[in-house]
């Protein structure tokens, strides 16, 4: 297993070839602009090897009984996707913000589930060749990122209708020894500080859609793979200096990237869907469980912080004996602890598939992701009420360092005695950070927009269940329980209650 | 006779209408022609367990898997029996299936 320095200096081996800011990047490592996400990355790495949370951070690989770095691990009991949620809420704590690697996790996890289904069905072996992958992945380390929106295009439109083919990533070619392949990934997570990059389609595909139902795994460097980073708020900050960046250790959210596939060569040892189209929404769906549950771990980790910070924030100020702004704490404190409960029971209630994989309770994993679209908005809200105005008027670092304007602005922002005026400016930047910036919508889009949750919660709800519930108890349909209890016909029993009423035979009228 | 005990897990809240299934089963294979004692008794010596989670998290599985596969068991989890998806309309005839495999086997 990599440490956390050890995973920095194996991205330095990686030949990328990334865009931003208009110019092409030559060294992610060593630019400012980048290395508060590769920091946060590498927290994953670095936890694994501190006694105190290796018990979460590490497992034992079910193919080789090796000690691995749980991100590289596929779940294989109850216990596994409980420790899965508890690591992401320890980094979410540890960081800050997104720490990436979970969509790869996912991605392996999914696609290890997949493949052994595929193979029963249509006689393939994809489920070997994937095994094989992830020795190397758990091997060597490896972060992969995991690439499954498309670009999309047209939304009305099939991926085979789309007027720009490269909306969705397809199979352009089909050679002896592998798949040429071309498109586009987008808001890819983690995508240019990752060694390896897995796919999986961003739809269901139908047979039309064949060259479309595609998955496969590349190093990151791969020759014809593009990146383009995206713009997140306030990120030129993190060029101004240091304290205006909020969080200029660990970044705002992971760091996504789009993804351009021109024509790139994958062996047939790396491809494990190509063509099964009637094995798409189960790689969507199970990718979807998965990446949904861990948001009631991360985000819950980081509302950790925003709490703790507010907390301080409003001793700083004076203000935390206030009755509002217990109340608010509390509130915020009850929020995240119910999104940590969801998470848990999607664990807790989680299952076993043909493969041996565990997966999660995805109606559960669902509900969970549908609140984090919701509570994080209003705890973040709530954290920028206690933590008042000035989170969006403090002066800029700058100002405080120049000698004609650093003594006033010193005695400006000085709180209760005991708490200097720079550190309070620094958890304010962190607050403003935190429940200002792209970490709001990322909560919102990230693993999926709310009405691809609810579209899974309707189908997965049982409704006609619950109306057969209603029945029984409205007197609809018959409660053979109730019948037992009374000892007689339900409609008997009814007739000799309204008889009893009508003769006054009732103490009570 | 070939005997068949069933087991059923608490029922908190079963994507499955375990009582039909059972239903279900039994009619088919009464239909067929096939005499199959069922009971619910723990304590009675059976042929197989039919073990009925209504749902996938299979709360019962892990009580029989802890003791070994004997007798032999066949687990309905929601819509899955034993490793194979298989939609709740389907699920009685599934078992049919099974339980004539296991009856072809244990004949031989």
């Amino acid at each position: 297993m990599m440490n956390g320095k050890e995973y920095i200096d194996s991205l330095r081996n990686l030949n990328l070839e990334i865009y931003f800011f208009g110019q092409k990047i030559k060294s992610i490592v060593d630019e400012p602009m980048f290395q508060p996400h590769i920091h946060t990355a590498a927290m994953t790495y670095e936890l694994a090897h501190d006694p105190e949370y290796e018990q979460i951070m590490t497992a034992s690989s079910h193919l080789t009984g090796e000690r691995i770095n749980r991100f590289t691990h596929i779940h294989h009991s109850i216990d596994d996707l409980v420790k899965k949620v508890r690591m992401m809420r320890l980094l979410g704590q540890k960081t800050g913000t997104c720490f990436q690697r979970c969509v790869g996790l996912d991605g392996l996890n999914a696609v290890y589930v997949t493949t052994y289904d595929i193979d029963q069905k249509h006689g393939t072996n994809y489920h070997e060749r994937f095994k094989n992958y992830l020795l190397e992945v758990q091997k060597n380390d490896l972060m992969p990122s995991g690439a499954m929106t498309d670009a999309r295009g047209d939304r009305s439109l099939r991926p085979s209708k789309q007027q720009h083919p490269d909306a969705y990533l397809h199979i352009k070619e089909r050679l002896k020894d592998g798949i040429i392949v071309s498109g586009m990934k987008a808001h890819i997570t983690g995508a240019i500080n990752s060694h390896e990059i897995i796919t999986m389609p961003t739809r269901t595909m139908g047979e039309e859609d064949k060259d479309f139902a595609l998955s496969f795994a590349i190093p990151a460097d791969a020759k014809g793979v593009t990146y383009i980073f995206s713009r997140q708020t306030n990120d030129t900050r993190r060029l101004d200096g240091v304290l205006d960046g909020g969080n200029p250790k660990y970044g705002i959210v992971g760091g996504e990237a789009i993804i351009v596939f021109k024509d790139v060569f994958v062996p047939w040892e790396r491809v494990f869907m190509a063509g099964e189209y009637d094995f798409t929404n189960e790689l969507v769906e199970t990718f979807a469980g998965y990446h949904r549950s861990n948001y009631g771990g991360c985000k819950v980790g980081l509302a950790d912080v925003v709490i703790g910070g507010s907390n301080w924030i409003a001793e700083a100020h004076g203000i935390n004996g206030a009755s509002h702004i217990i109340d608010k704490l509390t509130e915020m404190i009850a929020m995240a602890e119910t999104c940590w409960s969801c998470t848990l029971a999607c664990s807790y209630e989680g299952h076993q598939t043909p493969s041996g994989a565990y997966h999660i309770h995805p109606l559960l994993a669902n509900v969970t992701k549908l609140n984090i679209t919701r509570m994080v908005y209003e705890w973040m809200r709530l954290a920028q009420d206690v933590a008042g105005g000035k989170i969006i008027t403090l002066p800029s670092e700058k100002d405080l360092e120049n000698p004609e304007t650093m003594e006033i602005l010193t005695e400006c922002f000085a709180g209760k005695e005991g708490f200097p005026p720079m550190d309070i400016i620094k958890m304010l930047r962190l607050i403003e950070n935190m429940s200002v910036g792209a970490g709001l919508p990322e909560a919102m889009h990230g693993a999926g927009s709310p009405a691809a949750q609810k579209i899974m919660i309707a189908r997965r709800s049982g409704v006609d269940r619950k109306m057969d519930l209603a029945k029984i108890i409205s007197g609809i349909s018959k409660d053979t329980y109730f019948e037992d209890i009374i000892g007689k016909d339900e409609d008997a029993h009814w007739n000799e209650v309204k008889k009893k009423i009508k003769e006054k035979k009732v103490q009570l009228y | 006779m070939f005997s068949i005990g069933i087991r059923y897990c608490g029922g908190c809240n079963p994507q499955i209408d375990r009582s039909r299934i059972i239903r279900n089963l039994k009619n088919g294979l009464k239909k067929i022609g096939l005499s199959v004692n069922f009971n619910a008794d723990k304590k009675r010596d059976v042929d197989i367990l039919l073990l009925i989670n209504g749902c996938m998290h299979a709360c019962l599985e892990e009580e029989y898997r802890r003791e070994g596969n004997n007798p032999p068991f066949i687990s309905v989890k929601g819509e899955m029996v034993n490793d194979h998806y298989i939609e709740e309309k389907s699920i009685p005839e599934f078992l049919i299936n099974k339980i004539m495999d296991l009856l072809n086997s244990s004949s031989k």
